[in-house]
């Protein structure tokens, strides 16, 4: 490998338009969801055992703190979901001009946004 | 999947498991947001019947790929240092194997329910 490839890890000196902080957005959220893994399964598992561990399990969702975690882990969700949802229309060709592809960096924003809006009033 | 997935296999699995993922979300969310009180006696019927755990079982195996797949791809763009890389990989491996055996074993524990 050519090991004098050229580095740039100047971060102030690199542009970030929006499709490039959606990105940013759809690996952490990824890196997130799978974080919290052990959670999810630790929860199924819980409500899953018997009436008890159910009421369990949703007592604990109503937790100020989870409530919190989920809010975040909501628009984690909602956010890969949507862009993953752009990357299939930029796969097919489709959008891939670079104003469409940046009006769709902005939908998808927005529409994560607004998802975890909703869900914060839905569940204040 | 092993770790020398070439790339456009690596690129297919994650599609694929993305759409098949992205169904099963869909449904689960359908399901949750139709049903006024969800019961334990509900839940576990639900979660019971056989398309259902299979589904889930499915769904957790897609998962599995893809979060190899993505996790992989970050690892390799972001840890240039070969140890740290392939020590990261080692954990994130662990990290699924571990989870795998969990979800095997809660679908197993509510197959001895029905």
């Amino acid at each position: 490998m050519d090991k004098a490839r050229p580095k740039n890890l100047d971060l102030l000196s690199i542009k970030f338009p929006m499709a490039a902080i959606m990105s940013v957005g759809h690996r952490a959220a990824g890196i997130l969801l799978f974080l919290l893994l052990p959670y999810f399964l630790y929860l199924l598992q819980l409500s899953l055992t018997n009436e008890t561990g159910f009421a369990l399990a949703k007592a604990e969702l109503q937790g100020p703190w989870v409530k919190l975690t989920g809010l975040v882990l909501i628009w984690a969700l909602a956010h890969h979901f949507i862009a993953g949802i752009r990357y299939f229309f930029l796969d097919l060709d489709i959008g891939i001009e670079k104003h469409m592809a940046q009006k769709s960096a902005i939908m998808v924003m927005v529409s994560g946004f607004l998802i975890f809006v909703i869900s914060f009033l839905l569940l204040l | 999947m092993s770790y020398q997935a070439k790339g456009l296999q690596a690129w297919l699995f994650q599609r694929l498991t993305a759409v098949f993922m992205a169904l099963y979300i869909l449904y689960f969310l359908v399901v949750i947001l139709t049903t006024n009180h969800m019961t334990y006696q509900l839940w576990v019927e639900w979660f019971s019947h056989p398309v259902m755990n299979t589904a889930t079982g499915l769904f957790f195996i897609h998962l599995v790929v893809h979060a190899w797949v993505g996790m992989r791809d970050i690892v390799l763009d972001y840890i240039p240092n070969d140890t740290l890389r392939l020590t990261t990989l080692a954990c994130i491996s662990f990290f699924l194997i571990i989870s795998c055996l969990g979800m095997l074993r809660i679908l197993f524990s509510l197959s001895l329910k029905i």
